[in-house]
């Protein structure tokens, strides 16, 4: 979908590059997540893909079309691709209904599809269209706020959405929960997204794919899991924390591990001690521990299909610690 | 161009001098009732009218120069001292202005503070709220002496001469020698306080408050 | 009776002495008409062309910074000058002499700085990430100036506009003394005829313009405001 080919960025008046040599590609439907410390060039990078920023050497290309090509209107392109900044950048002297329809007014819908539009993306996002479809930008809070610059984004549906540390201004109970509604979101939405941070703990959560940046480099791209359990070097260990093992059992779902088995010990039913198919290994640990036990079977929506046992957990963290 | 400079250097200190009166005694005076009024204005007790001296302040400001510095002549008639009455008038709101802006401007959490150090309500005049609101304050006062030492010229309509004097004959006996070297003095003049004023507000003001 | 009496008495010889110029103003009724129809009229002419020159130099300078300090620099000498050398100053170029444009053209001049340094401000006064947000969703240049800087903006430029509306009001009395024949007349002639009544007049009216200008800006002003932009 979003295809980046040595990508180079000089900026004038500089001599080193804040973004050399970068080659990826991000797949139609997956949260790619750069992550870096500030001036890494991951913010370089999501405005050289709507050309907000033009590079100095490499392509990029969206669905195939190389975006720098001379057919290619900047203006045109931007309004195709959905664009999230940390400040939000709301229009302070229009109305949340009218910032939410920026976009398709630029594009020129019709007044009638645009109204039902705002509706519908103020309801997707969590707000109340009756209570703040009329406020004003200064009358919301920072997570309303937040809400209100996914939904402008979102407003004409674009299929590339560009995301710059869009939860990174609200508190942290906030931001998980915005997380977590916007993930929910994703899995219907299936957008192409590009989204930035300078967390670590929020890429291993959003990210379908992590692109880790240090210096204008990619140092490491993989699965949060690849990137997880093998490091490819010690600033990528440092990113990650020491606390990798714990983030791994709340990333790993049940089901990836889980012994599929009809033969279900009786401790099991005995103690009932279950879980489900889609809660992270973490459950598995606080369940044997609450319980006092050392195996707890795993349920799918209607069946028991599973056990996972304190060894198989055992497994699963000495695949990334037996380096260390 | 010998007359423009026999005008400069023969005709015109001495109006100099007597437009650097026009300008400096009403901005002296004018500064010593303003601050007063405005610190008298910003204690407790009459805090709550300062929203509706400000506006009258700010309609004071909106009266035309000449309206001001005319308005007087029929009670006091020709003269200095009318001139001077006229101009100190005018050079007031500035700086009461900004002086009532400063002072309101001083964050209530630094006062608390100062409060709370135990300092006495003259102790937190003097120490706290003069020195934090003294760069609004010397904005006030350097615009109080542009706009007087502008409207100084029209002192001369009344008998308050200085170069307004010269530029009312230039213009009278169209003369332009006169009119530029008028000009040029007031200018100057203006320029010179406003340097000097910069110059004791970089003497007044604390020093992490400096840009 | 007796009492009432003393209190007209009192009246009549406090008008008399003090209100003297509301019977003036009554007797000279079409004059009054006819110097504050030209006292508007050359600020009007005036206001014409600032807005037109001015706000472009504003949203000129406001793009290309290097420019904003010659301009400012420039504003701030027009501003030491005073407003009769200005006049006086165009009266003795050849071409112009003594009427309408010389008044006209020195208060142009003067409307410069109030005007200039607003709009300035008030584009600087829009915040990046909003400028930002409106490039990224794929508004053009133009869109940006006209959608964003410039409905944000407006309320410090249109106090702008005010402040100078009601300045250029005032000064234009002092374009008396080249020749104009406005409400600045009043004071002029008065002063040199010495009547209290006259000058008092003249000062009343331009006193009382200048304020109700001000006013009716002001309302105007928090009229066109967005909502959004009032926040305290």
């Amino acid at each position: 979908m979003i295809v980046l080919d040595k990508v180079d960025k000089v900026f004038p008046g500089t001599t080193i590059p804040a973004v050399n040599q970068v080659s990826f590609q991000v797949d139609e439907g997956n949260i790619c997540v750069f992550v870096g410390p500030s001036g890494c060039g991951k913010t370089t990078i999501l405005r050289m893909i709507n050309r907000l920023v033009e590079p100095s050497g490499g392509d990029i290309y969206i669905k195939g079309k190389k975006v720098s090509d001379k057919g290619v209107n900047p203006d045109e392109l931007r309004r195709e691709i959905g664009y999230v900044i940390q400040q939000i950048g709301l229009m302070p002297h229009r109305t949340v209904e009218q910032n939410v329809s920026l976009v398709p007014y630029l594009l020129k819908w019709p007044e009638d599809k645009i109204k039902p539009r705002v509706k519908y993306l103020l309801e997707m996002v969590g707000l109340d269209p009756e209570e703040v479809s009329r406020k004003y930008p200064y009358q919301l809070s920072g997570g309303m706020m937040q809400r209100v610059g996914v939904a402008r984004a979102l407003a004409a549906d674009p299929p590339i959405m560009l995301m710059d540390e869009p939860f990174g201004a609200v508190d942290p109970i906030v931001r998980g929960r915005l997380q977590e509604e916007f993930l929910r979101l994703q899995k219907e939405m299936k957008k192409t997204i590009c989204f930035v941070t300078h967390d670590i703990n929020e890429a291993i959560k959003m990210g379908d794919h992590i692109v880790i940046m240090n210096e204008g480099k990619l140092v490491q791209h993989g699965t949060p899991m690849e990137i997880l359990s093998e490091p490819a070097d010690g600033f990528v260990k440092d990113l990650v924390g020491t606390d990798r093992e714990i983030k791994l059992l709340e990333l790993t779902k049940s089901k990836e591990i889980v012994k599929r088995t009809d033969d279900i010990p009786s401790e099991v039913w005995e103690k009932d001690s279950f879980i489900l198919a889609i809660d992270p290994v973490q459950r598995a640990l606080e369940t044997m521990m609450k319980k006092d036990t050392n195996i707890v079977g795993v349920r799918d929506e209607t069946e028991t299909i599973g056990t996972i046992s304190w060894n198989d957990i055992k497994k699963l963290i000495n695949k990334i610690s037996g380096d260390q | 161009m010998d007359r423009f400079i026999s005008t400069l250097v023969d005709r015109s200190p001495p109006h100099a001098l007597e437009h650097l009166q026009l300008v400096l005694i009403p901005v002296v005076i004018a500064f010593v009732i303003a601050f007063t009024v405005a610190v008298l204005l910003t204690r407790q007790r009459f805090v709550k009218y300062t929203d509706r001296v400000m506006t009258i302040f700010n309609m004071g400001q909106t009266i035309p120069p000449l309206a001001v510095i005319a308005v007087f002549f029929p009670f006091l008639g020709l003269g200095r001292e009318p001139a001077l009455f006229a101009l100190t008038i005018y050079a007031l709101l500035p700086i009461a202005r900004n002086t009532l802006t400063g002072l309101k401007c001083v964050p209530g959490e630094v006062k608390e503070a100062a409060r709370g150090m135990g300092m006495s309500e003259w102790e937190m005049l003097f120490r706290v709220e003069i020195p934090l609101s003294m760069p609004v304050v010397m904005a006030g006062v350097k615009i109080s002496v542009v706009l007087t030492s502008g409207t100084a010229a029209l002192g001369a309509l009344v008998g308050g001469g200085g170069m307004g004097a010269v530029i009312f004959a230039g213009i009278d006996f169209f003369r332009p020698e006169l009119i530029v070297a008028g000009t040029l003095i007031i200018a100057a003049i203006a320029i010179i306080l406003d340097r000097i004023l910069t110059v004791i507000d970089n003497l007044l003001t604390p020093p992490h408050m400096k840009t | 009776m007796v009492f009432f009496s003393a209190i007209l008495q009192w009246f009549t010889n406090f008008y008399d002495k003090n209100l003297g110029f509301i019977a003036f103003i009554i007797r000279r009724w079409e004059q009054v008409v006819e110097y504050t129809y030209n006292h508007f009229t050359l600020v009007i002419t005036v206001m014409f062309f600032s807005l037109i020159l001015w706000i472009s130099v504003g949203l000129l300078i406001s793009r290309y910074e290097k420019l904003a300090n010659t301009a400012f620099g420039i504003g701030n000498i027009l501003f030491v000058i005073p407003s009769i050398s200005l006049f006086g100053i165009f009266i003795t170029i050849p071409m112009l002499g003594l009427g309408r444009t010389s008044a006209a053209l020195a208060l142009i001049l003067y409307a410069m700085m109030p005007m200039v340094r607003n709009v300035y401000r008030g584009i600087k006064s829009v915040e990046w990430p909003v400028i930002e947000a409106g490039r990224g969703m794929g508004m053009s240049a133009k869109q940006i100036l006209f959608q964003i800087q410039i409905p944000i903006a407006w309320p410090i430029i249109f106090a702008g506009i005010r402040v100078t509306v009601v300045m250029i009001t005032g000064i234009a009395t002092v374009a008396t003394f080249i020749g104009e024949r406005n409400l600045g007349r009043f004071i002029h002639h008065g002063i040199a005829r010495e009547s209290a009544d006259m000058i008092i007049a003249g000062a009343v009216i331009v006193s009382v313009i200048a304020i109700l200008l001000d006013y009716i800006l002001g309302k105007i002003e928090y009229k066109i405001t967005s909502p959004g932009l009032k926040r305290e």
